[in-house]
């Protein structure tokens, strides 16, 4: 898919909120109009002094100021709500977007990508964006009306005057572009540099044991202040193009009011303009100051902007199309893999020419040593890695024909790494499927065996866990996603190696549970542990990514094959752990 | 993304106590930032002078229609605007050299520091979490000198610098403006406070939508797997929604503050204008110095309107200036003891002796008990046992990255504790599982440590007998071959080949191998041997074993079982005794990949 160019892809969130955005546009013309009248008026009260220090309507004027200073604040706030407010809508959709395309993505896109990456995507780029559609449209549009309307105004008093008064600001942009190459080279160099800091800082920290035993501390010492101390250079370089270029725009622009003081003061002794115009150019002239000033700002918001929602786009263009809408599984709910081979990207395959069945209710454990592709079974099964096409069947279709929805709902599939959400343990379990009843949670977690632990917390099934709350222990959380998987009664379910941590005697018992629990289920349960696998129908040996032997647990002890194998290793470890 | 649940909690943009450490701690930048102070008020006066010049030029010479005095004040007025643009380049200049020294020094200070703690701290902060710290907070902390203090005292001595002004040229109509302070006070201390709390929400609704959402990274498979997307969407667009909210509501108060005091300033303006007019008529005021004054009336406004910015700056400044002084104040748990026994250069190998020692990573969770053993000088010893059961652990202790829960470890006869810690380091060396190489030439990586004692010569020997002079001469560059971070560039074998001739270079008295637990080709495992071997020549070794087949040769093998000794001779001996050793051979034997 073609990632469109991020100006188009802020410009179609900006048009959604577009009323707002003219609203916010007219205010500012409004609020640049009024302070422009300000100076405006206090020229003609000045003339009107001039004219008759006694009996000129200065009380009229003060009022007109104060309206016009009322109807400025008025108008800025009205435009600052305005824009604003659109930009904070605006990041409100874009991040909306951005969750809604990451909930999309399977594992292999968040094996490419580091949280965080994804985290910086979601937090500073768009802080970036809304500071572009935000402060970044207003500075832009007040420095265009600003320049617009004090030039017209300056034009009106004396176009002469405005000519030389302006006269240096070529000079400002040509001597902006200049050191604009300049510091963006200059940071670029210093931002590189940083870099380097960073990766000796992280490289040093990262093998602190090495560190220690080798008695290196001085070592990496010096090479981190060689790092620090080329980083410092980089940036005085960087910090001596600023310095000069910042107080050269405050002169050119003095310039400016230099001119109009000395060839304004001329023509007003010469009677061509009254003092009060004179003051009133000043008063022009000062508006433009901070926009001129701001000019370069406003530029690298827009920079910075398009550049992360470029990162933005990466992310959101690239998400997979939304599934259409999920049906019950029809067909009886059986599992079959047929001749399937798979490989993750650029590794050697993890299955190969895999083939069986797991029949409606039939339980069926897979075994083998790490590593012999167990996982990787459950994970095509749920389809979060894509399998080959006519591989994997469930309920008789191809996984790839079937809409996600449709498989994972008749799917319950309880990963190795069980992960817990911080929130109530049974929020855990249900995960908001409101049709899962609050005796449904305590019955799926009696057969998990982890009721009883929850109920003697000391808030029960409302017990917040993770990291803001109280840690379970590694065996509690794995039977508490045993227990969100049996929440949903699925017509199948597919354990990946769920007991690592828990003790044998635990273990049994759930197992127990599950073969009466699971009656009627068929079951699909990838273990490493041969005591589960015993109470399976049918077992199936996994080796180097191959169905070495099946058959049930007697049948396979007395082949005397790789099974057999397995069996004596953990009597062996079971003796030493118990020695 | 730990520091989200810190960045919570925003405290005082000023705590004395930080902003006294902060200072002490610039001290030695002291001239610096004197010369950069003693310019805010040299830039105030010039800047001052601006103003009072129109007012000469309107009063003495416009009106006077004097085109030569105009002209002349022109020119001062050029002269003036020349030194204010250089004054200011020195300012930005010293601003930046006094932020950036101090920010290099804080960084030096902090890293240093990280290499002085001990193991344990590094088990319980995670290193992005540390990065932080080195990076990001000390950059905050350095915004606080040229954006936050450095302004802030910029400011009050501008604002003290314009009321002086005003006073001395009318006091009367100075009155007038300042009659407006007041009412600016209160409408900035009120929109001040409104506009803090409202950011604060900020921050709390985004630490929440962020810790939402990093959580959602974390258990996406679940969330796919149970269909739950639409249900997790709708909860992290409420929490959106919340943040936008708030981020509204803070917009609201900032606005309203900047608007306020905007309209404040065009108020000053129509007060000077009202009563100017009064004392014109009266010829009590001339025109020059009611222009000057509207000039002055904007100054004082201008620094007012933009306080909030640099409250923000020095918020963030003070949170992070006070999680660095707190690393800072965490003091080492191991260090050298203050007056380290004397110890002269032993002859030979050491021996080494664990006496009942007890120790565990966190609380009572004891990972060895009672745990005790004792090597001979240049006896070559094996540990091993079941995973987990803390044979690594003993390597750990032996060179002091850990200290005991109870009993003592000795080297050389004394207690580890009682040890200078360079030279102990120096004295025990060890081989980890998983080899670190540095970025840099291989020359440098055989160096490490070693402070340039050792020459090319010793390099070439120690190369010679690791067997990986073919590694190094494979290489394009040979010995200045430049490794990627952690030697990625290399494969596993070679990388264990470079740590052996490395560790022959250090030279320890005593070295302990924890060996690799993942297998390399035969032909590199062959080489890894024998270079094991002839490493091991002239010095105490002890190796942790995590396959048994490579520790038949040892002089004696120790079982390691629920934090003990359990077993302990030759290898035939023990096969013979039929109890743990027995199991677990057989158990290694049997895993071998059919």
């Amino acid at each position: 898919m073609r990632v469109s160019s991020p100006a188009r892809a802020l410009t179609r969130y900006v048009t959604r909120y577009r009323l707002r955005y003219a609203a916010g546009v007219a205010c500012l013309g409004a609020a640049t109009l009024l302070s422009l009248a300000i100076p405006r008026t206090v020229q003609r009260a000045v003339e009107a002094l001039e004219a008759d220090a006694g009996g000129a309507p200065v009380g009229a004027y003060v009022g007109i100021i104060l309206l016009l200073a009322l109807g400025n604040g008025v108008a800025r706030l009205g435009s600052r709500f305005a824009m604003m407010g659109s930009a904070q809508r605006v990041e409100y959709d874009v991040r909306n977007d951005l969750y809604r395309s990451l909930l999309r993505f399977p594992p292999a896109f968040y094996a490419r990508h580091s949280i965080g990456d994804l985290m910086a995507r979601s937090s500073s780029d768009i802080s970036a964006v809304r500071v572009l559609a935000g402060f970044g449209a207003v500075s832009f549009i007040s420095t265009v009306f600003a320049f617009v309307g004090a030039l017209g105004a300056m034009i009106a008093v004396d176009p002469w005057l405005t000519l030389y008064a302006l006269a240096p600001y070529p000079t400002l942009v040509a001597l902006a572009r200049r050191a604009n190459v300049t510091i963006h080279e200059r940071t670029q160099a210093a931002q590189d540099q940083l870099g380097v800091l960073s990766a000796r800082v992280q490289e040093h920290l990262a093998a602190m044991s090495v560190v220690r035993a080798y008695t290196m501390e001085g070592q990496a010492a010096a090479e981190f202040d060689r790092a620090n101390g080329e980083y410092l250079r980089r940036s005085l370089a960087l910090g001596r193009t600023l310095s000069q270029f910042v107080p050269l725009t405050g002169l050119i622009t003095g310039l400016g009011a230099l001119i109009v003081l000395w060839l304004g003061g001329r023509a007003v002794m010469d009677g061509r303009l009254t003092l009060g115009a004179l003051v009133a150019f000043n008063g022009y002239l000062a508006y433009l100051a901070w926009p001129t000033l701001a000019l370069g700002f406003t530029l690298s918001i827009v920079r910075r902007g398009l550049t992360s929602m470029e990162r933005i786009q990466e992310i959101v263009a690239t998400a997979p199309a939304p599934e259409p809408h999920a049906a019950p599984l029809g067909g009886a709910p059986a599992i079959r893999f047929s001749n399937l081979t798979f490989a993750y990207e650029d590794r050697p395959p993890a299955l190969r020419e895999v083939s069986f069945e797991v029949t409606p209710g039939e339980t069926v454990a897979v075994v083998g040593h790490t590593g012999s592709g167990k996982s990787t079974l459950g994970a095509l099964l749920a389809r979060l890695w894509e399998p080959p096409a006519g591989t994997v069947f469930v309920g008789g279709r191809d996984v790839g024909d079937l809409p996600l929805g449709t498989l994972r709902g008749a799917l319950g599939y309880v990963p190795q790494e069980a992960f817990l959400f911080s929130r109530s343990i049974s929020d855990n379990v249900t995960l908001g499927r409101s049709m899962i009843a609050p005796d449904v949670v305590r019955a799926a977690a009696a057969v998990a065996g982890v009721a009883d632990e929850v109920e003697r917390f000391p808030a029960g099934w409302e017990t917040v866990v993770g990291e803001r709350g109280l840690t379970v222990s590694g065996g509690q959380r794995q039977r508490l996603a045993l227990a969100r998987a049996l929440a949903g009664a699925p017509a199948i379910l597919v354990l990946d190696d769920v007991f690592a941590s828990v003790d044998a005697a635990k273990e049994e018992e759930i197992v127990e549970n599950l073969r009466r629990a699971a009656w009627g289920r068929t079951v699909l349960l990838m273990t490493h542990r041969l005591r589960a696998a015993r109470a399976a129908d049918r077992v199936v040996v996994l080796a180097e990514g191959r169905v070495a032997e099946t058959g049930t647990h007697d049948e396979l002890l007395g082949r005397g094959g790789l099974y057999a194998q397995l069996w004596r290793i953990q009597q062996l470890e079971e003796e030493i752990a118990r020695a | 993304m730990h520091d989200l649940e810190h960045d919570e909690i925003l405290g005082r943009a000023f705590d004395r106590h930080l902003v006294g450490r902060l200072a002490r701690m610039a001290r030695s930048h002291g001239r610096l930032i004197v010369s950069t102070a003693l310019l805010f008020p040299l830039i105030a006066c010039v800047e001052l002078l601006q103003p009072y010049l129109l007012k000469i030029a309107i009063d003495d010479h416009i009106l006077a229609a004097d085109w030569r005095g105009l002209t002349e004040v022109a020119a001062l007025f050029l002269g003036v605007l020349v030194m204010l643009s250089a004054l200011r380049a020195a300012e930005a200049y010293l601003m930046q050299l006094t932020a950036l020294r101090v920010m290099h020094d804080l960084r030096a200070m902090l890293f240093r520091h990280l290499l002085r703690l001990e193991a344990a701290f590094f088990d319980r902060n995670p290193v992005g979490r540390l990065m932080t710290r080195v990076l990001n907070d000390v950059e905050a902390v350095s915004e606080a000198f040229t954006s936050g203090l450095f302004a802030v005292v910029g400011d009050v001595i501008t604002l003290a610098g314009v009321v002086a002004v005003m006073l001395w040229m009318d006091w009367r109509l100075a009155l007038v403006t300042f009659s407006l302070v007041p009412a600016l006070g209160a409408i900035a201390g009120y929109f001040r406070i409104r506009a803090r709390d409202a950011y604060r929400e900020v921050r709390r609704r985004l630490a929440r939508l962020n810790a939402f959402l990093q959580e959602s990274l974390q258990g996406m498979t679940v969330i796919q797997l149970f269909a739950r997307e639409g249900h997790e969407f709708s909860a992290f667009r409420r929490l959106n929604a919340d943040y936008r909210r708030a981020m509204f509501g803070s917009t609201v108060w900032e606005a309203s503050l900047y608007a306020a005091v905007e309209a404040l300033g065009s108020a000053a303006l129509a007060l000077l204008l009202w009563y100017g007019a009064g004392q014109i008529a009266a010829e009590a005021l001339t025109f020059g110095t009611l222009v000057a004054f509207i000039q002055y009336t904007n100054r004082f406004f201008l620094p007012i309107r933009d306080l909030g910015a640099k409250y923000t700056v020095m918020q963030s400044a003070m949170a992070s200036s006070e999680r660095i002084f707190a690393l800072l104040d965490r003091a080492p748990a191991i260090a050298a003891p203050a007056v380290a026994g004397p110890r002269a250069e032993p002859q030979g190998p050491s021996p080494v002796a664990f006496k009942a020692v007890w120790f565990a990573y966190e609380g009572e969770d004891w990972v060895l008990r009672d745990c005790s053993f004792e090597v001979a000088p240049g006896e070559r010893v094996a540990i091993v046992g079941a995973t987990g059961e803390g044979k690594s652990t003993c390597a750990r202790l032996l060179n002091r990255s850990y200290d005991v829960g109870r009993g003592q470890v000795l080297v050389d006869g004394v207690d580890v504790r009682e040890w200078d810690l360079q030279s102990l380091r120096r004295h025990v060396g060890i081989i980890f599982q998983d080899t670190v190489l540095f970025t840099g030439t291989i020359e440098a990586n055989l160096q490490l440590g070693s402070d340039g004692r050792v020459t090319r010569a010793d390099l070439e020997r120690a190369v010679e007998v690791a067997n990986c002079r073919r590694v190094i001469e494979g290489l394009p560059r040979g010995w200045g071959e430049e490794l990627s971070e952690r030697g990625a560039n290399l494969s596993h074998g070679q990388r264990q080949l470079l740590a052996i001739a490395r560790a022959l270079v250090y030279n320890p008295a005593i070295l302990v191998l924890d060996e690799a637990t993942s297998s390399v080709d035969p032909e590199s495992e062959a080489l890894i041997r024998h270079a094991m071997t002839r490493l091991a020549e002239g010095r105490t070794t002890i190796t942790i074993a995590h396959r048994l087949s490579t520790v038949q040769s040892a002089d004696r093998i120790l079982v390691l079982h629920r934090g003990r000794i359990h077993e302990e001779g030759r290898h035939a001996e023990l096969l013979r005794l039929g109890g743990l050793y027995a199991r677990l051979w057989e158990l290694g034997v049997k895993s071998r990949p059919v």
